[in-house]
């Protein structure tokens, strides 16, 4: 207490006393400042203001008359003028006390500036002007210096107005809090004896500046996240025939196009849940219509049902299960699309367009149908698979046509390798009595990040206690040996081995060319070799063009 | 003695140890961090303030709050821990708090739209990155005041010292190249192109005329010789030798790498492909892909901690974990649902990050030993990053 009564008493004390030393200098100061030489002002009527005299005279020394010498006071821009008499003097009388630019203007140029003269009250202060050339100069320069001044202070008020252009109202946004609700039925933050906690959704308002475009993003990804997604997936494929060996009654030298077109939407109805729906149209010839063959020579050919027609080939939802670790998708699906998914040889639209090396063969399955296809994945490396779907459209129960896959799969990179992916699968199928089993592996390894190996392999059980196998390698070119950085290019061998005799080898090359991020292209040449049970062998050299465009 | 002299004796000690007392209070008052590196700062976007937490009781020890409609980009402390700095994207300002008191002591105007900002290694100047003004402000850290605003640059982003201060290197998010800056006059010297535009663009108007997504941050290697750059149009990483400012080589990744975020053993970057929703990881001994794993959308960060990766997905509300040895994933941690994960920073001994949630105006601590998590709510509003004195993963957006 005593210090709280002690302070104050010596603050006041010390203030007292600074302030008796400054009224003592206050009082001091007019008479040290009186200036000897020159009359002192009308107290009464010049307001305590200053003044500024002197000659103006040319560089020999001459008076310069009726010439005007400005002065501006830097702070508020206020401008006094006075012309100089026969004898060159002037006299700016009652000038504001503060800081004044002074100018004489000679011929339209400013032949003389001085910056900065400072008018005390009640004193007139002594400027001989001499208009020579180094003050012409002097003057120049600092005209200069100002101007360069005025120009960032109008840039800085630019910079000002257009950050300023922004909208500064609040924003409103929604949250899901977990509050605490009593048993009266009153809500609290905090939990509170006898509450329990209950979820509720509470508004906020934030006071964030955005610009206009940025609104104008939020509010079209708003509408995009609502709204039905579509895409377009359309190709058309040119492939021409020659055979290279066999029979002559077989077709040769035939040209063939197959333009496909696929329409998707998409649109996210619940949490983590997703619909599509796949309308394909095809139309035109494949080689595959004329060219007998154990493998499509086409990989487009599997999506043909009936030419010219649309079909419905894929409608199914998506939803994300425990944490988004698994994956259903039910409806209408091709279950062959969510196995073997092999990195470097799994898609017709980008990659090989021959089946044999888009698909393992011994996956069975043409048509697509109602099913399930479940998806573990803890993004561990790890990938366990599972999916059933109908696999006969004739049948009249699920029971009758059942075809499942299951799928164990792990990404690791082994031996300083980059990644690869190893997966080993197992197919049942009831709808046929002859394959009912079958087994397969798929592996995609990148040898750098330029080369890539891929390799399948699949056999299935025959009830004649005979199995079928196939078989198919290559290498894939992602960041190397290309024209253009995103180009794409591939070379593969496949073979199937049926135990009815038939044999098959085939190898194809591709080179995709990424036109645009939308746009494709890409040649292709394949040859295969066919090999019927108790027949001529026979084979087809096929080049072929695709263009391809995704949006 | 008298009595009278007595009580005045006594009455002068006691009223100078009071005043004593008095002093030292308001002293200790005043003081509100003693040590730089115990705090984790938070630069709350829509509150607009910088909040500060201590790292050992979890409990937000105080907050400056900067002014209405400033919204803060990023913070971070001078390397000698004197000053805290960030730069108010909608104020056109940089602000500078006083470490120790947590006082606003400075307001600098700088050019529009401060984000990114780097301090040299003696803490002498302070590199505010202005990406609508195409320009660096440079402020000096002695006086206090902004010295100069370095023009010529392209949307620049992040800025990069090299461990001497002679040169700091700008990515510039509007162009394919990275600006090499001499520190001692504060000049753009130097552009060093990172990979050329590929023929077919001209058939890509789309892609290449609309928006050009450049170079984020050029990253360095360990001991500060190399640079490493990744372009997001292009694709590519560009490494650069800080002896001769070249690209020495260019190493193609996945699709829109967001940027490049080197392992704190100075083994691995690691680049966030946006536009495959991959991650590549560098091997920077061969300067080649060393694996390129699957990952998430929206992709803001990448923080290593107890030999792991973890990659934050800003809208699915994940951090992707990567075993930095074997190379492979190791699993997801989900942060929550419908939120959204903004950036991390992680602590001096690699151990836990600090992730800014900004849904729930919170901040999550990732454990990395068994990736636990514990939440520190009600931080400030819209939690936008977070930043710890010494930590290797100080970074933003």
């Amino acid at each position: 207490m005593q210090s709280r009564t002690y302070r104050p008493a010596i603050a006041v004390a010390v203030v007292s006393m600074l302030a008796g030393c400054a009224s003592a200098a206050a009082a001091q100061a007019p008479a040290a400042q009186a200036p000897a030489t020159q009359a002192p002002m009308n107290m009464a009527t010049m307001d305590h203001r200053g003044g500024i005299r002197g000659t103006v005279r040319g560089a020999n020394g001459t008076p310069v008359a009726d010439t005007a010498v400005t002065a501006v006071n830097t702070v508020n821009g206020a401008r006094f003028e006075a012309m100089t008499d026969a004898q060159g003097a002037y006299a700016l009388g009652a000038l504001p006390v503060g800081s004044y630019n002074v100018t004489v203007l000679s011929a339209g140029l400013t032949a003389f500036r001085r910056q900065g003269v400072e008018i005390t009250a009640d004193q007139s202060t002594q400027l001989d002007i001499t208009l020579d050339a180094a003050s012409a100069a002097q003057a120049a320069d600092a005209e200069r210096q100002e101007l360069l001044q005025q120009l960032a202070d109008l840039k800085q008020r630019v910079a000002d107005l257009e950050s300023n252009t922004v909208l500064s109202e609040p924003e409103t946004r929604v949250r899901r809090v977990e509050v605490f609700v009593d048993a009266s039925g009153n809500e609290h933050d905090e939990q509170v004896p006898g509450s329990k906690p209950a979820v509720t959704y509470r508004r906020e308002r934030v006071y964030r500046r955005q610009t206009i475009s940025e609104k104008i993003e939020e509010a079209l990804a708003d509408a995009e996240e609502h709204s039905v997604g579509i895409g377009v997936d359309a190709a058309i494929t040119t492939q021409f025939a020659k055979r290279t060996k066999g029979d002559t009654s077989l077709v040769d030298k035939r040209a063939y196009a197959l333009a496909s077109a696929d329409l998707f939407f998409t649109a996210g109805i619940a949490q983590h849940t997703v619909f599509f729906a796949d309308i394909v149209a095809l139309s035109g010839a494949p080689p595959d219509a004329e060219i007998p063959r154990l493998t499509l020579l086409n990989g487009y050919t599997a999506r043909l049902v009936r030419q010219n027609e649309l079909n419905l080939r894929e409608v199914w939802l998506r939803t994300e299960l425990f944490g988004q670790r698994l994956a259903l998708t039910t409806g209408r699906l091709d279950l062959t699309n969510y196995f073997d998914r092999n990195a470097l040889s799994n898609d017709e639209s980008t990659q090989f367009l021959s089946d044999a090396l888009v698909n393992n063969q011994m996956l069975g399955l043409s048509s697509n149908g109602t099913g399930v296809a479940a998806e573990f994945d803890p993004k561990n490396g790890f990938r366990l698979k599972f999916g059933l779907q109908q696999s006969n459209t004739d049948a009249t129960s699920l029971s009758d046509s059942m075809y499942t896959l299951s799928e164990a799969g792990y990404t690791f990179t082994p031996f300083a390798l980059p990644e690869g992916t190893y997966r080993v699968w197992l197919r049942t199928d009831n709808t046929s009595a002859a394959t009912r089993k079958a087994v397969g592996l798929s592996v995609d390894q990148k040898l750098t990040n330029a080369v890539g190996l891929f390799a399948r392999y699949g056999t299935q059980d025959l009830d004649d206690d005979g199995r079928d196998h196939y078989f198919s390698a290559g290498l894939g070119f992602q960041h190397g040996f290309i024209f253009n950085p995103q180009d794409t290019w591939g070379v593969g061998f496949a073979r199937m081995k049926m135990q009815s005799g038939d044999r098959e080898t085939l190898v194809e090359g591709y080179y995709n060319l990424l036109l645009t991020e939308r746009l494709r292209m890409s040649f292709h040449l394949s040859h295969v070799l066919e090999t019927p049970a108790g027949g001529e062998q026979f084979g087809y050299l096929l080049p072929g063009v695709r263009l391809q465009a995704a949006f | 003695m008298s009595n009278a002299v007595r009580r005045i004796v006594i009455g002068t000690f006691i009223a100078a140890a009071a005043a004593a007392l008095a002093g030292a209070g308001l002293e200790a008052q005043s003081v509100k961090i003693t040590d730089p590196t115990s705090v984790v700062m938070i630069v709350n976007r829509d509150s607009n303030d910088i909040g500060f937490m201590d790292i050992k009781s979890r409990k937000m020890i105080g907050s400056v709050f900067l002014g209405n409609n400033v919204n803060p980009h990023m913070v971070m402390m001078s390397p000698d821990g004197r000053y805290v700095v960030t730069g108010g994207t909608r104020a056109n300002k940089a602000f500078i708090i006083d470490t120790r008191t947590l006082q606003l002591v400075k307001v600098i105007p700088t050019d529009i739209a401060p984000e990114h900002l780097a301090f040299s290694p003696d803490s002498r100047w302070y590199y505010q990155g202005n990406p609508d003004g195409d320009s660096i402000s440079v402020i000096d850290m002695q006086s206090l005041s902004r010295i100069k605003t370095i023009p010529g640059f392209a949307e620049p982003l992040n800025v990069t010292f090299t461990p001497d201060g002679s040169k700091a290197y700008v990515g510039n998010y509007g162009a394919h190249w990275v600006g090499v800056i001499d520190v001692r006059r504060h000049e753009l010297l130097k552009k060093i192109q990172i990979g050329q535009i590929p023929g077919v663009a001209k058939l890509d108007p789309s892609k290449y005329l609309g928006e050009i997504k450049g170079i984020n941050i050029a990253a360095p290697s360990i001991d500060g010789r190399y640079l490493y750059a990744a372009d997001s149009d292009l694709a590519v990483v560009g490494v650069i030798d800080t002896r001769e400012d070249k690209v020495i080589k260019t190493i193609r990744v996945g699709r829109d790498p967001w940027r490049i975020y080197m392992s704190h053993d100075g083994k691995y970057g690691i680049t966030a492909n946006n536009g495959d929703e991959t991650i590549t990881i560098i091997d920077t001994r061969s300067n080649s892909v060393a694996a390129t794993l699957e990952a998430g959308p929206a992709m803001t960060g990448v923080n290593f901690a107890g030999g792991k990766a973890y990659v934050i997905s800003s809208t699915s509300g994940f951090v992707y974990v990567y075993d930095m040895s074997s190379l492979k994933p190791a699993g997801r941690i989900r942060i929550g649902t419908n939120v959204q994960l903004e950036t991390a920073t992680t602590d001096a001994q690699d151990r836990k990050i600090y992730l800014a949630e900004s849904t729930n105006h919170e901040v999550v601590i990732i454990d990395s030993r068994d990736n636990s998590l514990e939440r520190v709510k009600n931080v400030g509003l819209f939690p936008w990053g977070t930043h710890i004195m010494d930590s290797k993963d100080n970074y933003c957006h």
